[in-house]
């Protein structure tokens, strides 16, 4: 049968339980134990074929982009586990159908069990270790429902969030390690990996992919430090521990172990990660076993206990291990199988695990006494069961194996554990069965009916089987097994019982006799180990992921606080680290431009626009402070402009100056003189020290910017040369803005009559709403100038009117070929009319306005958009410039440009939008009684003095 | 010359006239009253556009003078952008309105978003970059802060206002001194200055200022500040809108200024990146374990994306961006699915975003609890689910880059990532019961999002869609 079938049919058949609950929880369990027995089956086929040495396999490209092919590939080693897999997988499935009670939604439990096993059978069979990753993480999840399966347990629930924390995130780091693996060998393919032990023994990147595959393996088959989870995952119903934790889900970390031998063995690392670790966990989950109470958890430390076993055997790294560590796989499978259902079956009947509230039940469940005798005494390795056999293997070859200098302390310590494991797999026959009957189980104890005993039955014939002609038996298997994993020729051995007097069989008389020993002193040992403190897994796991969740608390809450000040400054000071990184790192090239002489004019100024700057940050909680001090530094900037031969920009910049600075005093009206306080005097010095640094660096970075050439030429170049040819203008800034940039130019004043327009939207609504009642009913803070509209300033704005109006029209005529144009004009004259306004009030100026703003908005796009399709009428594309010279008399000869008109254009659209967007937002400061037909005026209230009752500041709430 | 330039950019054109047409439409007839008619032809028009954009023959235009150009990378980008953006407006559709938050605009400002956003993706120029990125960043800052009666939402719009101002600030120093370095603002003239030999230190430090940019455009830590507050206080549709297309488009463009501006200097930028990369998975990872509202959580989760999604770019190969494109591809439709969820959690018809109250989940919505059970698992990476495999490539491009020690740490984070995603599942199927039940009642659209977002997990797994080869056809137009 193919390979891939044999993979699928586990997850084709875990529809069929969940569809056939219905049908009956006969129907379920037949559906899922068909589907099994079919793979298994289908897995026999091949048995020789593998025996004759042969891989089988199956290929099949999946998603090449990554690697990932779905190859299969069936050898010795992955022959022997799919067949533990499955057969065992067969028996469980028989033991459930009578294990699990009707409440139990039994179609869920077979869906989950099948899907698991599916996922189990495509580890050990997968040809591509992406693809083993995928049924590796495959079993987590689904060993997680299992575990999970009896929901009301609150136990059941941790027990499986801990195991799938754990297992899942070991396969994650394994994830990792299989990803360096395959780019040393630059395949993902197993049969390609496999065949470059040189190669990737010399990598350097060697070591970290051992390490991160091996916290995949260790995590998964419960080594130590990582053990802590298995117990726990206890809470599970017993079919599925003794599937998931006996016979399967532990054994697929020593399964990557025993595939990985080939190519990761051999190293010292190797022995001293893999086989030290191995050791402890053999040891440690064996002296803890043997203090437990609840049978389930004896058994599972015992279970980590053994898998330390084998473990240690494959970190031996030598070919004698492996075949003891193959033999052994086998064996512990059936023993402590049987000995799970075997625990199940008295949980089962007499409805409770505790050891302490058991005993004497030989004469009332005689079958299961038989059963779990023979399995226990398996497990404690006496004669002539098949755990004495490996067992003895595994004491001989620690007799040969040398840790560091000492040649005593693996054998010794394999001996302390295999005596404490006599001692515990004693105590589970003597404390259960043996002893007076009692009176007080919970229920009355009997054997079970044949469907329970049956499957451990058949387990316990095994171990005895094996145990009596272990070659016959199970020989071959072994043999093509553990080639696969040595990866070659074996030297000769043979399963026997008897190999003479040796050390080995010295060390198991040792181990039997003291474990003896340790259980007749089990009482007082109890109590001091009761008494002795020591380390609780689970709180320790609970701590670690509370302190974890504590950890992430204080970083979010630090970091996170919602001040956008503490974003800002994160912000801020990361860029600096790494702008001052790559400084410290590169080396600037020479600078190639010298730099100018400064002449006193440009210092001072320089020290005016500093200190203005600084005294800024200092005053900047009085608005009013800070508003000058901006007008400072714009003026510096625009002077500065002007003296560095700029006078356009100079220009431009002073009108935009003055512009905001009359809509930021129009804003005053509606704020506090100052602003709050919100931090302390530590942190405005931190924020002052970081804002420095920034500054000072980005003003260093402009310097190292203007000191050197570009390493293009520079598109000015380019104007210079072509902007009276092309344009017909002298002035540069000029010809870009109404001729090589024009169609930006129309789309700025269409955006900036736009932008007017919602000005003034937004003033309509906003005065239509209920703010109106607050604007009207506003009190100032502190007493209003008598003077409404000052004599002086009325006087000085009426002459200067007409003065400024000039000035914008000459302005607006040089523009092409000197310094201004319409856009500087334009706001010349805006400032010319929003004096009188300042001067008069509002009121007084609206009356005296003839044309509505939004017309001279419109008007002036509508005269640009004309003027560039009137190039069409040349046949030329939009906007392109035209000009001539024209005579008149008596003026001299001057030019006249279609640019010109599209200037003009500009000029109303520049002058609409900022005079009715100030308009618009002046009326947010009208107040009754404010009205006044007179040019200036003096407020009548201005000798009052101050009345406490009414004139005080508005107070917080009403604000 | 204009008008096959115009001809390159018709799509642009024909979203941006559609948007303003609309907006005027809209406001002459009856306004809100549109809402609902506008979101839908709004996302079929989006939809229609990216059929359109990915049925263009695989060929190079560019326009403006190399300002815009229109390539496969461009064109895989901009389908992605515009089919979340279209799955995300119907989704939001019913939420917006139940609540009466779907003014017209709404639409509008999310198609203009994606007009900036499909600018970004063909930016040729810095000009353009920061043309289309602040548009996509204005229109995004609006719908910020949609809901104007919630303090919540007003503060998030403001942050994001601010901090995107601030970094807008760095792009624009960064742009200018690469400026003043090269002397253009093409990138296939800023290209040719770094290989005359090495790049020059100043342009080192116009690139990090780009970076800082537009490291907060795609949310990498530490330019993430601003994301859990403003997923918290937008309207959740508005936040299922920002982790998705504006998070591919401005990976896209990250990944279009380093190779095509810098891609002669990958060394030098590759280190700012990976650090980038770093901080974010484990940020994202370790700060989501303290979230218990589903929407702050998920902001770290998608902080924690983009970090795996910068190893691609960091690999700076082709196979980097290839795994990066299909990282992402990947990433918004476990998103999508997520959110469809998010938007379905409610009680009493009142928004819920704490996570306990999915306890027991599973118990009174089975399909629904599997299909995020999966979306979950894939969010963390978890195999056979998608998730993973968008994980692995990138980790596959890092390692062949040799950036082991970037692609070990993001094993690590994943794992600590691993532990919030799984905690939802957790309460959804183990915890203990809650008096306060989740409604069961859900809207058709949400719920067909949610399913077959749950599904693509699988089946993705086994058949792309075409999608893997149109990612690796973009990588190759981009890097070579």
């Amino acid at each position: 049968m193919s390979l891939f079938l044999i993979v699928a049919l586990p997850f084709l058949g875990a529809v069929f339980p969940a569809l056939l609950i219905r049908a009956g929880r006969n129907a379920c369990a037949w559906s899922a134990g068909v589907t099994s027995a079919l793979a298994f089956v289908g897995l026999m086929i091949n048995l020789p074929a593998v025996l004759r040495g042969e891989a089988v396999t199956a290929r099949l490209d999946w998603l090449p982009w990554l690697g990932l092919n779905a190859n299969f590939f069936l050898d010795g080693l992955g022959f022997l586990f799919a067949a533990l897999i499955l057969g065992i997988g067969l028996l469980i499935i028989l033991y459930a159908r009578f294990y699990l009670s009707r409440e139990d939604p039994m179609g869920q439990f077979y869906t989950y069990l099948l899907l698991f096993q599916g996922a189990m059978v495509g580890i050990v069979l997968s040809d591509n270790i992406l693809l083993l990753l995928v049924f590796w993480e495959l079993t987590s999840l689904s060993s997680f429902l299992l575990i999970g399966y009896w929901k009301h347990l609150p136990e059941g629930r941790q027990g499986a969030r801990m195991a799938l924390a754990v297992t899942g995130s070991g396969g994650l780091a394994m994830i990792a390690g299989m990803l360096i693996l395959g780019h040393i060998v630059g395949s993902y393919d197993l049969s390609v990996i496999l065949q470059n032990k040189e190669l990737i023994q010399a990598s350097p990147l060697y070591l970290p992919a051992l390490i991160l595959i091996l916290l995949g393996c260790f995590t998964k088959s419960a080594q130590f430090p990582f053990h802590f989870w298995l117990p726990h995952a206890m809470a599970a119903p017993t079919p599925v521990s003794a599937y998931l934790h006996s016979a399967t889900m532990v054994k697929a970390g020593l399964f990557l172990l025993a595939r990985m031998w080939p190519v990761l063995a051999g190293t010292p690392e190797w022995f001293y990660i893999v086989a030290t670790t191995g050791l402890i966990t053999m040891l440690l989950g064996a002296v803890i076993a043997l203090f437990k109470d609840d049978l389930k958890a004896l058994l599972a430390f015992s279970t980590v206990s053994h898998l330390g076993l084998i473990t240690m055997l494959l970190g031996f790294g030598t070919e004698i291990a492996a075949i003891a560590a193959i033999f052994h796989i086998i064996n512990h499978a059936t023993f402590k199988a049987a000995l799970f259902m075997s625990a199940g079956i008295i949980d089962h009947e007499t409805g409770t695990r505790d050891i302490k509230r058991l005993g004497g039940l030989r004469h009332l469940m005689p079958v299961t006494f038989t059963i779990a005798l023979i399995a226990s005494l398996s497990m404690a390795g006496l004669p002539p069961l098949n755990g004495f056999l490996s067992k003895e293997m595994m004491l001989e070859e620690t007799v040969h194996t040398v840790w560091g200098h000492s040649h005593l302390l693996v054998p010794g310590l394999a001996l302390l554990a295999a005596l404490f494991s006599a001692a515990y797999s004693f105590r589970y026959i003597a404390h259960v069965f043996l002893g007076p009957k009692r009176s007080d189980y919970p229920s009355p104890p009997h054997d079970p009916p044949v469907g329970l005993w049956l499957a451990p039955a058949f387990l316990v014939v095994l171990v005895v089987t094996i145990g009596l002609n272990a070659q016959a038996m199970v020989g071959p298997l072994v043999k093509v097994a553990a080639s696969a994993v040595t990866g070659g020729e074996l030297p000769y051995f043979k399963l026997k019982l008897w190999h003479g007097f040796n050390t080995a069989l010295l060390m198991s008389t040792v181990a039997t006799i003291g474990g003896l020993i340790l259980l007749i002193m089990h009482g007082g040992l109890e109590r001091v180990w009761n008494a002795m403190p020591r380390p609780e897994a689970k709180t320790i796991f609970d701590t670690v992921i509370g302190t974890l969740t504590q950890v992430s608390r204080v970083i979010t809450d630090t970091l996170h606080n919602g001040a956008i000040s503490r974003y800002a400054m994160i912000f801020v000071v990361f860029t600096l680290a790494i702008a001052s990184y790559a400084y410290f790192t590169g080396t600037m090239e020479l600078p190639t431009r010298d730099v100018q002489d400064a002449p006193l004019l440009p210092i001072v100024a320089w020290f005016c626009l500093i200190s203005a700057t600084a005294m800024l940050t200092f005053l900047h909680r009085n608005r009013q402070l800070a508003l000058v001090l901006i007008g400072v530094v714009g003026l510096i900037v625009s002077l500065s402009f002007n003296f560095l031969s700029a006078p356009d920009l100079a220009m431009t910049q002073i009108s935009v100056e003055v512009v905001s600075i009359i809509l930021l005093l129009l804003c005053l009206n509606f704020l506090p003189k100052t602003t709050p306080v919100d931090s302390s005097l530590t942190i405005r010095l931190r924020d002052a020290v970081i804002a420095g640094v920034a500054g000072v660096g980005s003003a260093a970075l402009i310097y190292a910017v203007m000191i050197r050439d570009f390493s293009f030429p520079t598109i000015s170049e380019f104007h210079l040369a072509n902007s009276y040819k092309g344009g017909g203008g002298t002035n540069v800034v000029n010809v870009i803005l109404v001729d090589f940039r024009g169609f930006d130019t129309f789309g700025e004043i269409i955006v900036l009559g736009i932008a007017a327009l919602v000005i003034f939207a937004l003033t309509e609504a906003v005065l239509a709403s209920n703010v109106r009642a607050y604007l009207l009913n506003r009190k100032p803070e502190w007493p209003q100038s008598g003077d409404a509209h000052p004599l002086m300033m009325v006087v000085v704005t009426r002459v200067m009117m007409p003065i400024a109006l000039m000035v914008a029209a000459y302005i607006f005529f040089r523009g092409h070929n000197l310094p201004g144009g319409g856009f500087i004009a334009g706001l010349v004259a805006a400032i010319a009319f929003v004096m009188q306004y300042m001067a008069s009030g509002f009121t007084w100026a609206a009356e005296r306005q003839r044309i509505f703003y939004h017309g001279v908005i419109g008007s002036g796009v509508l005269i640009a958009a004309a003027t560039g399709m009137g190039a069409w009428f040349n046949g030329l594309p939009f906007l392109t410039s035209a000009f001539g010279y024209v005579h008149l008399t008596p003026l001299k000869e001057f030019e006249l440009a279609t640019a010109a008109l599209f200037d003009l254009g500009v000029f109303l659209a520049v002058l609409g939008a900022v005079m009715l967007a100030l308009e618009s937002l002046s009326r947010f400061a009208w107040q009754p009684g404010m009205v006044t037909e007179h040019a200036m005026d003096i407020n009548p209230k201005r000798d009052d003095p101050p009345d406490p009752n009414t004139d005080q500041p508005a107070s917080e709430g009403e604000a | 010359m204009i008008q096959a330039d115009l001809t390159v950019i018709l799509p642009e054109i024909v979203l941006s006239i559609y948007a303003m047409a609309a907006l005027i439409g809209a406001v002459y007839t009856r306004k809100d009253g549109l809402g609902p008619l506008l979101v839908w032809s709004t996302a079929g028009l989006m939809a229609v556009l990216a059929i359109w954009i990915a049925s263009q023959p695989n060929v190079t235009q560019v326009a403006f003078n190399g300002m815009f150009i229109n390539d496969g990378f461009a064109r895989f980008a901009k389908v992605a952008v515009l089919l979340s953006a279209a799955v995300i407006l119907v989704m939001s559709q019913d939420y917006m309105s139940r609540r009466g938050l779907l003014r017209f605009e709404y639409p509008l400002l999310i198609a203009l978003a994606a007009v900036g956003m499909m600018m970004m993706v063909s930016a040729g120029d810095l000009m353009s970059l920061y043309m289309g990125l602040e548009l996509q960043s204005l229109a995004l800052y609006v719908v910020a802060a949609l809901r104007r009666d919630s303090a919540k939402s007003t503060e998030a719009g403001l942050k994001y206002f601010v901090l995107g101002a601030l970094s807008s600030g760095l792009l624009l120093y960064g742009a200018s001194l690469v400026y003043g370095f090269s002397g253009t603002t093409l990138f296939t003239g800023i290209i040719q200055t770094a290989t005359h030999g090495e790049m020059s230190l100043g342009m080192l430090f116009g690139l990090i200022f780009l970076i800082s940019g537009l490291a907060f455009k795609v949310s990498a830590v530490p330019f993430h500040m601003w994301t859990p507050d403003v997923y918290e206080g937008s309207p959740t549709p508005i936040t299922a809108f920002f982790a998705t297309a504006p998070k591919v488009a401005a990976m896209a463009l990250f990944a279009r200024v380093m190779h095509d501006a810098f891609g002669a200097a990958v060394s030098d930028w590759q280190q700012v990146i990976v650090l980038l990369s770093v901080l974010s998975m484990f940020l994202g990872g370790i700060a989501a374990i303290g979230q218990r509202n589903i929407k702050r959580l998920m902001a770290f989760s998608s902080i924690a994306h983009m970090g795996y999604g910068l190893i691609g770019l960091a690999a700076g190969t082709e196979m980097g961006i290839k795994a990066m494109l299909m990282y992402l591809a990947i990433y918004v439709t476990m998103n999508v699915g997520t959110f469809a969820f998010i938007l379905m959690m409610e009680r009493d018809g009142q928004p819920v975003t704490d996570i306990d109250a999915l306890r027991q989940y599973s118990r009174r919505e089975p399909a629904k609890a599997l299909a995020v059970m999966i979306l979950m698992f894939s969010l963390a990476g978890v195999p056979p689910m998608l998730g993973f495999f968008a994980k692995f490539g990138v980790w596959q491009a890092g390692i062949s880059a040799d950036l082991f020690g970037l692609v070990v740490a993001s094993a690590i984070a994943s794992v600590i990532g691993a532990f919030y995603y799984l905690r939802i599942v957790f309460y959804m199927y183990f915890g203990a019961e809650n008096e306060d039940q989740l409604d069961t009642n859900s809207s058709p659209v949400l719920w067909g999002a949610l399913m077959a977002s749950a599904a693509l997990m699988i089946v993705g797994v086994f058949y792309q869609f075409g999608v893997e080869g149109a990612a690796a056809a973009a990588a190759a137009t981009l890097v070579n």
